[in-house]
């Protein structure tokens, strides 16, 4: 695993703060998905059963992940899931970046699922991804 | 020789005392700033009012000013300082940007912020607002008391976690068209009464009587409907809730007011509700910020925060996301609303009695995520409160009748473990904070460090212990919101009841509590 998240403790004390790091720009979209997922449930105790297919594409990759992240919180609400995993792939054709991701969960069970928090959105309130010693890492705030 | 020493001697002598000087400065600064977590100056008006003067930020156009006594100020984290002077740069404010004593660090305002921009020249904001739009305060009364609850309590609590669905991507039972959608955007708590889930007399007892006219469905997106149309009658998660307190008489401070409330304490059951606009609300927010980005530039407008993307208000932008606001503003009425109609069949349902012989009136509801166009002597302006609340005074003309006398009802909630109070607002909080107060008691610890200091299943046996019995979807969530997350709501209380911008009426203490 290429990536890695942490929830930052000292930010914007009523939400959810993280940073997620990776070698590449598709790793730290992988480990701010991840970061995503496990604020909403933990992944282990949902099963799959509800799939969604989604492609996006931007000139700019901090814009296309900020928009992806904001993708997996709406369907959270407009599908009532919680998800499983997001296994995705990240390419540049030309100045296009391109995301293909799968969202793979199942409908909201409280009984079976370990439930955590309502996510209300992503926020730009300190976002930003860049690059720095060779890793890449954004840091971004959930609203919840 | 002689004249060279001399003039080294004067060279030593002064720098000794320059950096003398500048010693005693440095030291200065933080005593000047009484340790506050800023190196801003911040300048003493009274006990209970601060203010950091615009020369702390380039791009100010008027000072900050935070209500807070000299404890809650020096608690208060760096964030509120570089965000209430962040909102006090955006064009067309007036007098102050403004923040309540519950101020934190949030995202575009602080937590607890109020600012309020001419129509004419002034800007909207959804970062003013927030996520959650129209997130708010209900507040039930009952004529049942503790002795007639407690021995009910489990089988009450048990009901209404059933009966108010709480957690992340939970759906209401209301099922609605697109069209009845609309409907519930253009008429909030209004369309709820139409159907059934509530009374005709609950409406007079809400901000707007629960209904912000004018607003224009086509302004909001499909994405955001689709996200919010299953959510009615849901409470969400974080630090919403729907809790049943007592009112003891030696906790209530106005008894007068009190009783105009319908509060007549002899350890009477209330019940709170707090929560929003759910998904619905999130994404029209979502929705605007990426419009207000682009259109920026256009206007020419730079803010200090991305968060603050903001349109000047008489823009097409601008104007389209206040409807879009309001729309989602209503639906949070709306949702309350539902809310109160499963409470009053809970209570039905264990009591074996109607909702209306067991006295379920409606004392208030009030936002605290809202924009709102008012009066004051400057002109119309637009108002923004974010996680703050109205607090209108007795001679202010938009309350209905029976709030005529004695001010608005202002529902401030605390922790789930310290309790709640009932306040009412002034004429002086309307002259001074554009009528506006305290919403809540205000974090001062993030949701991660809560998390590692103390774990949902332990808080909640303690309280159970401590006779505060907690339903929760979620231990994590129950864990992120311990009352050692929040400052003391009395403290918080005591600051705007000092600075006269709301009084206080009676303390709710809590005995039952579902969160998401």
């Amino acid at each position: 695993m290429a990536w890695t998240f942490r929830f930052l403790e000292k930010i914007a004390l009523a939400d959810i703060g993280f940073e997620a790091e990776g070698e590449s720009v598709e790793e730290v979209f992988r480990g701010a998905t991840q970061a995503v997922l496990e604020t909403m449930a933990t992944p282990s105790t949902v099963s799959g059963g509800w799939e969604r297919a989604i492609e996006r594409s931007d000139l700019d990759p901090s814009a296309l992940l900020f928009d992806w992240l904001s993708e997996v919180v709406y369907w959270k609400d407009a599908a009532g899931v919680v998800y499983r995993e997001a296994p995705l792939t990240l390419t540049r054709e030309g100045d296009v970046w391109l995301l293909r991701a799968h969202l793979i969960g199942a409908p909201v069970n409280q009984q079976t699922q370990e439930l955590h928090a309502d996510v209300k959105g992503v926020t730009k309130h300190l976002y930003e991804l860049k690059q720095t010693g060779g890793r890449w890492k954004v840091r971004v705030v959930l609203d919840v | 020789m002689r004249d060279e020493r001399g003039k080294r001697d004067v060279f030593e002598t002064v720098v000794f005392h320059t950096l003398l000087a500048h010693r005693a400065f440095l030291a200065c600064r933080p005593l000047h700033n009484m340790n506050l977590n800023t190196d801003m100056t911040v300048n003493r008006i009274t006990d209970e009012i601060w203010e950091i003067p615009i020369s702390e930020k380039p791009g100010m156009l008027v000072p900050a000013r935070i209500y807070a006594t000299k404890g809650i100020l020096q608690a208060m984290d760096s964030g509120v300082f570089d965000q209430v002077t962040n909102v006090a740069c955006l064009p067309g404010i007036r007098r102050y940007a403004l923040c309540m004593p519950d101020g934190h660090w949030g995202y575009g305002f602080p937590i607890g912020g109020v600012a309020a921009f001419d129509v004419q020249d002034g800007v909207i904001s959804p970062g003013g607002v927030g996520y959650d739009i129209n997130c708010g305060m209900r507040l039930i009364r009952t004529d049942l008391t503790l002795a007639d609850v407690q021995p009910h309590l489990e089988r009450l609590m048990t009901e209404l976690f059933r009966k108010v669905p709480a957690g992340v991507g939970a759906s209401g039972f209301v099922r609605l068209s697109g069209e009845e959608f609309g409907r519930v955007m253009t008429h909030g708590a209004k369309w709820c009464v139409e159907r059934g889930y509530g009374w005709h007399r609950d409406l007079v007892r809400m901000e707007e009587g629960g209904c912000i006219e004018g607003t224009d469905p086509s302004s909001v997106t499909d994405h955001a409907i689709k996200r919010g149309i299953n959510q009615l009658g849901t409470l969400g998660s974080g630090n919403h809730y729907l809790e049943v307190q007592v009112v003891s008489n030696e906790r209530i401070f106005d008894p007068v007011t009190a009783a105009a409330f319908g509060i007549t304490g002899n350890e009477q059951i209330v019940v709170m509700v707090h929560c929003g606009s759910r998904g619905f609300g999130h994404q029209v927010a979502s929705d605007y910020l990426k419009v207000f980005e682009k259109s920026m530039r256009r206007y020419g407008i730079t803010v200090q925060d991305q968060q603050l993307a903001c349109a000047p208000f008489r823009s097409p932008e601008g104007q389209e996301y206040f409807s879009a606001m309001n729309c989602a503003a209503n639906t949070a009425f709306a949702n309350r609303q539902v809310i109160t109609h499963q409470i009053r069949e809970a209570f039905a349902t264990v009591f074996g009695q109607s909702a209306e012989s067991l006295g379920m009136e409606l004392v208030y509801d009030v936002a605290h995520n809202i924009a709102k166009v008012e009066r004051y002597p400057e002109g119309d302006l637009v108002v923004h409160r974010k996680g703050a609340t109205r607090a209108f005074g007795p001679g202010s003309p938009e309350l209905p009748e029976m709030f005529r006398q004695t001010g608005q009802p202002v529902i401030c909630g605390g922790s789930m473990e310290s309790g709640s109070y009932l306040l009412v607002g002034t004429d002086q909080a309307v002259r001074d904070t554009f009528g506006s107060t305290m919403h809540g008691a205000g974090r001062t610890m993030s949701r991660a460090q809560a998390k590692k200091t103390i774990r949902g299943a332990e808080l909640q046996e303690q309280m159970k212990q401590r006779g505060i019995l907690v339903k929760a979807v979620s231990m994590s969530g129950l864990a992120e919101e311990a009352g050692l997350a929040y400052k003391n709501i009395s403290e918080v209380v005591e600051s705007v009841d000092r600075a006269g911008i709301t009084k206080k009426v009676a303390e709710l203490r809590p005995i039952g509590n579902i969160k998401g």
